[in-house]
Parts: C-alpha cells; sequence; structure tokens
C-alpha cells in the first residue's frame, strides 16, 4: 500500500522539476515548429523521447543490482549537487543577483540561432531544426529522468515519480497547444526555489540513510528538511538583496 | 559527435555548475561519513551536521556568488 507521507514528496518533486524542464524544452520545440513547420518538431522530438525511452529500459533493470545503501548514498550525493545548485540559483535569482529565466526572450534568442545557423549551413533545413528539437528534449529529458531516478529509487517509487513526471508533460503539452506560444507566465523561479527545496531535503535524506543514520519520524524527517532548506532559501535571498555592506 | 558533446557537457554542468559549490558539498558528506563510521558520537550526529553543513554551504555559496557579481 502506498503512503502519502512517502510517496507525495516523491511525486510532487518529479511533477514540479519536470514542469520546469518541459518548458525549457516546449520553447525550442515551438521555435522549430514556428520556422520550419510541425514536421522536423515532431520527428526530432519523437526520436529524443525515443533515446530517452532507450536509456530508460537499459538502466532500469541495472538500478535493482546496485545494493539499496549504495543507490541510496550515490543518488543522495548526486540530489544534493543538483538541488542545491538549483536552490543557489533560484536564491540568486529571487534576490536580483541574476536575471529571471525569460522564455520570450530565449524564444527570440533561439529563432535567431536557428536562422543563423540555417543560413550557414548547407544541409537541409529541416534536418538543422529538427536536431535542434532532439537536442533540446533529449538533454531537458535527461534531467527529468535523472530527477525521477532520484527520487523514486530509494524507496521503490519509480513509478508513482514517472506518473507525476507525465502529468508535467501532458499538463505543459496541453497548455502549450492552446497557447501555441512560449509560456513565459509560469513562475518558474518560484517552481525552481520548490524543487530546489525538495531536492536538496532528498538528498540529505538519502545521503544520511545511505551512511546509516536512521532519521526520527523516517519519513516525515523529509517534510523538516524541506521547511529548513526553504527557510535557509529565502533568507539567503533576502539576504543579497540588501546592500552587502549592511549585511555584513 | 556534437550532439553527444552537448548531452557531456549538460550531464557534467547539471552536478558540477560551480567547482566550490561541489567541493564544499562532498567535503560536508565525508565529515558526515567519518563522524559516523570513525567516532563513537551516534550516527544522528553525523546526520545533524550533513544537515546543517549542506544549509551553510548554501548560505555562503549565495554570498560569494552575490559579492562576485557587486565586485564584477
Amino acid at each position: 500500500m502506498l503512503e502519502w507521507s512517502t510517496a507525495g514528496p516523491a511525486v510532487g518533486a518529479a511533477f514540479l522539476a519536470s514542469i520546469v524542464e518541459v518548458v525549457e524544452a516546449f520553447t525550442i520545440v515551438l521555435v522549430v515548429a514556428t520556422l520550419r513547420g510541425w514536421k522536423p518538431a515532431v520527428l526530432g522530438t519523437g526520436a529524443a523521447l525515443f533515446v530517452l525511452a532507450a536509456v530508460v529500459v537499459i538502466l532500469g533493470p541495472l538500478l535493482d543490482q546496485v545494493p539499496l545503501h549504495l543507490l541510496q548514498l550515490v543518488i543522495g550525493v548526486l540530489l544534493l549537487l543538483f538541488g542545491i545548485g538549483w536552490l543557489r540559483k533560484a536564491a540568486l535569482r529571487a534576490g536580483g543577483i541574476i536575471p529571471l529565466h525569460d522564455e520570450d526572450a530565449i524564444f527570440a534568442k533561439e529563432t535567431a540561432d536557428l536562422n543563423a545557423e540555417v543560413e550557414r549551413r548547407q544541409t537541409s533545413q529541416d534536418w538543422i531544426a529538427g536536431i535542434a528539437a532532439f537536442k533540446a528534449v533529449l538533454l531537458e529529458g535527461l534531467e527529468v529522468i535523472f530527477i525521477v531516478i532520484a527520487v523514486g529509487a530509494g524507496r521503490g517509487l519509480l513509478w508513482p515519480a514517472s506518473l507525476g513526471a507525465l502529468a508535467a508533460c501532458a499538463l505543459v503539452l496541453m497548455i502549450g497547444a492552446v497557447a501555441h506560444r512560449p509560456l513565459a507566465r509560469v513562475p518558474e523561479n518560484t517552481l525552481k526555489f520548490g524543487v530546489g527545496v525538495m531536492l536538496s531535503a532528498f538528498g540529505v535524506f538519502w545521503t544520511g540513510e545511505g551512511l546509516g543514520v536512521d532519521w526520527p519520524g523516517h519519513d516525515l524527517a523529509l517534510f523538516v528538511f524541506a521547511a529548513l532548506f526553504l527557510a535557509a532559501g529565502l533568507m539567503a535571498a533576502r539576504m543579497v538583496r540588501q546592500p552587502l555592506g549592511e549585511a555584513t | 559527435m556534437s550532439i553527444l558533446k552537448d548531452v557531456l557537457l549538460e550531464l557534467f554542468s547539471m552536478f558540477i555548475a560551480d567547482v566550490r559549490l561541489t567541493g564544499a558539498i562532498l567535503a560536508t558528506v565525508v565529515i558526515s561519513a567519518l563522524l559516523i563510521d570513525a567516532t563513537r558520537l551516534p550516527p544522528l550526529a553525523g546526520g545533524v551536521v550533513l544537515l546543517l553543513g549542506c544549509i551553510a554551504v548554501l548560505f555562503l555559496s549565495v554570498r560569494r556568488e552575490a559579492s562576485r557579481k557587486s565586485e564584477g
């Protein structure tokens, strides 16, 4: 029987992280579709999804061969590197130190880049456009796969986490199909902040379990870690928002 | 080859976007592991060091990047 105190954070983290990644991939697929039509966009996306499915099919059974504590430790450390990296960037964006992610600006830049690439090369324009869609979906998809494995593998929650990621893909595609423009109004930094908090909390939890720590409250400790990382991220953003002279 | 190179670069940057941040997190994990395996302290003490250490690393990294940007 699935317990929501265990599955909820995993599904939530996979869902929110996948929204961020799918929105980024969608912007580039939309550039390709706008410039060269839907055929290269769909072919490039389909080829990337095929490669991603192959990665899952090959990696999935291998995970079962790794001892649980080693798996928790390796995934926990990778989650710490990934999650704290996201949280740091989100705090710097919230503090106004680095600019916010702007899907409209990225759409314009990718359009210019793709036009320049098409003019520079002699190969088929549709081929170049298809490759652009392929790379975008593959690169963002690899991050989604890592997150799903990372939050799901340590507790046998790969399927619920995968469903969270698939729900995010379906949601973005539905909204994208209706809006037919870059999803610039998605509060991406807020999502990244939340995902960074959850991935960092999972990272501490798995790393600790991998090292032999028996956390008080077991899975409920995740919520405490998430609250602490959220408070720390918000305080860090607030700290750098002030002039540095005053902060020291 | 360009696609493979881009994929490898993306995977690398997923985990090592900032060398100092990566080093500090790994050092925190190693200190926690030593506390758990090489001392008589209860394992939970190592876990608390891991949690607080990671939070401290986050703070220091945000602060350092903010000062670097304001100086540059």
